[in-house]
């Protein structure tokens, strides 16, 4: 009883602390801390937003219908993927840039603006947001009627998730940034693949993309999204134990497209100026 | 899913407060609130299976060891809603609005998999319509054009492959490709029949061709591939055939479909097997005829998809009656799997070939009368 909530506890927490803790550790590693002031305005906005609907949907008998929600749901999701991927390229530019601030020239490279990273944590942490804030007044109910357990897991869950970002936020700092840099990219790439096919299938759940029962494979025997490598997998890659050929070929082509563009010269052309000696 | 990933955004935020503001009220006909759910690992137990149309609200609660979900499905599988994420112990409401009378079904899906544990359930008289018929229409077109335009763009990606393996001359990868890649074709042929001189160009058979027509597109590839030999003209074939696929994708993009045209495509795809596939003479070189096969029942239930919510408005029998013959064609054809395909044609015994022909014929016939159902 605990164990399964605090897996799904980890699964919700695990994306948005993922997406924010490298945010965090790209401004810290270039040396905007000043643009951190923007990043916990956004995370809070998100919880307070995600808090009050969760609230509204939960205490009074108004609702969305099922087709609404999913509409809302995987659209704001291929929002998400297009800011992410803005994020992947943006730091690419500025990473660039950092090579130029080394030689005198001071960088150009807030140029995508405060408001972009405020917008940023807000989507990474509000995609989740809502259905965490469904589950915690679930689970807050369950608690006034008898058991916590629930409460408890989920609670340990996002604590968890909340530690493993932590964990990688230190981990990252310590890569010279030509290296943290293509870690993280390559990493954000198969986050935001992750997201793009979440969002389709949300779209085809609600009858707006077709295909919902064609599967490109259904792997809930061997990797179940309810053991915790599965909720782990889902929590980073939004891995998806029943996914559709739709969502497949979403995911295929996406890192198909991005990975080869963001892996191309400038990855390879910041590293010797970075770090240094490698010519 | 349900609310699982919804994402927030301050536009999605003002959104969804406006719908829930107007959307609100619960109007369960059900007298006496909430119709309770209690899930366990192998039991799904509903308080009541009947209920007025309108807005429907269960609460389900979960008294199982694994997290589990609900749906409330329409004929067809259409989700109509879910909740899902139910932990153990936890209680989770689930509002759904079912507008039309019908029979529908619960679902607990202890452990999140599979289909779930299915119960019967019905719902009585009517509610106002948030969508007249023609959005119905409109909808089912639109939704069928998503449908081409996935699948297009697959034909143009696993052609492009197709044709980069035909003109490497790695023969066996090239026939590796040759099945899986026409099944995006296949699927929506009746759309791209309806461009004049692509579609023999792409898919034109040997034996059909008229005098002084070029033999080119997928099968005469599939001829070099399997019994001549790869010629000096195979890769100027090939580059032909990404070219036409090319412009056949672009148009097939903009094209505007009627609901007839659905109906009608969904019955074409049924006599392409008939004369195709049954027959073997599709594939006459590489007996891949049931890929094809498949292919074609896949898009032919896909218009049906579309429509279906016009069907079951107007003649839900004969949505039945379709549902029924597409399941009892595809067990014939999952007979006839092997690994990630299907036998060879030329594997198929007389009785076999004789089945899957009075399968599709009986499947046909309902199928035929479904424009009719759609014009009225």
């Amino acid at each position: 009883m605990l164990f399964s909530s605090l897996l799904i506890g980890l699964r919700e927490g695990l994306e948005a602390a993922l997406v924010v803790s490298i945010l965090v550790a790209f401004l810290v590693k270039t040396g905007r801390r000043s643009a951190l002031r923007w990043v916990w305005p956004g995370i809070a906005a998100a919880v307070i937003l995600s808090i009050g609907v969760g609230a509204i949907l939960t205490f009074t008998t108004a609702q969305l219908s099922f087709e609404q929600q999913e509409l809302l749901g995987g659209s704001l999701s291929i929002v998400a993927v297009g800011f992410v991927t803005a994020m992947i390229f943006w730091m690419r530019k500025a990473s660039k840039s950092i090579a130029a601030e080394l030689r005198g020239k001071m960088d150009e490279a807030l140029a995508v603006g405060p408001l972009a990273v405020l917008l940023l944590s807000f989507l990474a942490v509000g995609r989740e947001g809502l259905e965490t804030a469904v589950f915690f007044y679930a689970a807050v109910q369950t608690a006034q009627g008898g058991t916590t357990q629930p409460l408890i897991g989920f609670a340990v869950g996002i604590a968890i998730a909340v530690a493993i970002a932590y964990g990688l936020y230190r981990g990252a700092i310590r890569f010279d940034l030509g290296k943290f840099f293509t870690i993280t990219g390559v990493l954000l790439v198969f986050v935001a693949a992750g997201v793009l096919g979440y969002g389709l299938h949300d779209l085809q759940e609600a009858g707006f993309l077709p295909g919902l029962h064609t599967l490109a494979f259904d792997a809930s025997a061997a990797i179940p999204e309810t053991s915790w490598y599965g909720a782990l997998l889902k929590g980073v890659f939004n891995y998806s134990q029943q996914t559709t050929v739709l969502q497949a070929i979403a995911w295929i082509a996406y890192v198909v497209i991005v990975l080869p563009l963001f892996l191309r010269r400038p990855a390879d052309r910041t590293t010797p100026v970075v770090a240094g000696s490698k010519e | 899913m349900t609310l699982r990933k919804t994402p927030l955004a301050a536009a999605g935020l003002a959104a969804l407060l406006v719908l829930s503001a107007c959307s609100g009220g619960d109007q369960n006909a059900a007298a006496g609130g909430p119709i309770t759910v209690e899930a366990t690992d192998s039991a799904c137990t509903v308080s009541a299976t009947t209920a007025n149309a309108g807005n429907v609200t269960f609460e389900v609660t979960n008294k199982g060891t694994k997290v589990t979900e609900f749906y409330l499905y329409a004929e067809g599988d259409r989700i109509m809603g879910e909740v899902e994420n139910i932990a153990p112990g936890l209680t989770r409401k689930l509002t759904v609005e079912v507008p039309d009378a019908g029979a529908y079904q619960t679902a607990c899906k202890p452990g999140m998999t599979g289909d779930g544990i299915r119960g019967a359930f019905t719902v009585t008289g009517g509610a106002a319509r948030q969508a007249d018929a023609n959005t119905k229409l409109g909808d089912a077109t639109k939704s069928y054009a998503t449908y081409v335009a996935s699948q297009s763009d697959a034909l143009l990606t696993e052609t492009r492959k197709f044709a980069d393996a035909v003109k490497s001359g790695n023969v066996d990868d090239a026939k590796a490709r040759y099945a899986p890649t026409r099944v995006y074709y296949e699927r929506i042929e009746p759309v791209a029949e309806k461009f004049g001189d692509l579609d023999p160009a792409i898919d034109v058979r040997e034996a059909d061709l008229e005098e002084g027509q070029q033999f080119t597109g997928f099968h005469r590839l599939e001829k070099d591939l399997w019994v001549t030999g790869l010629q000096d003209d195979t890769a100027q074939v090939a580059d032909k055939l990404v070219a036409d696929v090319t412009t056949l994708v672009t148009q097939a993009k903009a094209i505007q479909l009627t609901p007839l045209d659905l109906a009608n495509g969904a019955k074409e795809l049924l006599d392409e097997v008939a004369t195709g596939k049954i027959t073997g003479e599709e594939e006459i070189f590489s007996h891949t005829d049931l890929w094809d096969f498949q292919a074609n029942l896949d898009g032919s239930e896909a218009a049906i998809q579309a429509l279906r919510p016009v069907l079951a408005e107007r003649d839900p029998q004969l949505v039945s009656e379709v549902d029924a013959q597409f399941k009892n064609v595809q067990t014939l054809l999952d007979a006839q799997r092997a690994g990630d395909g299907f036998k060879y044609y030329t594997e198929l015994s007389q009785d076999q070939i004789r089945e899957f022909a009075s399968a599709v014929d009986a499947l046909s016939e309902p199928l035929s009368r479904t424009a009719e159902v759609v014009a009225q």
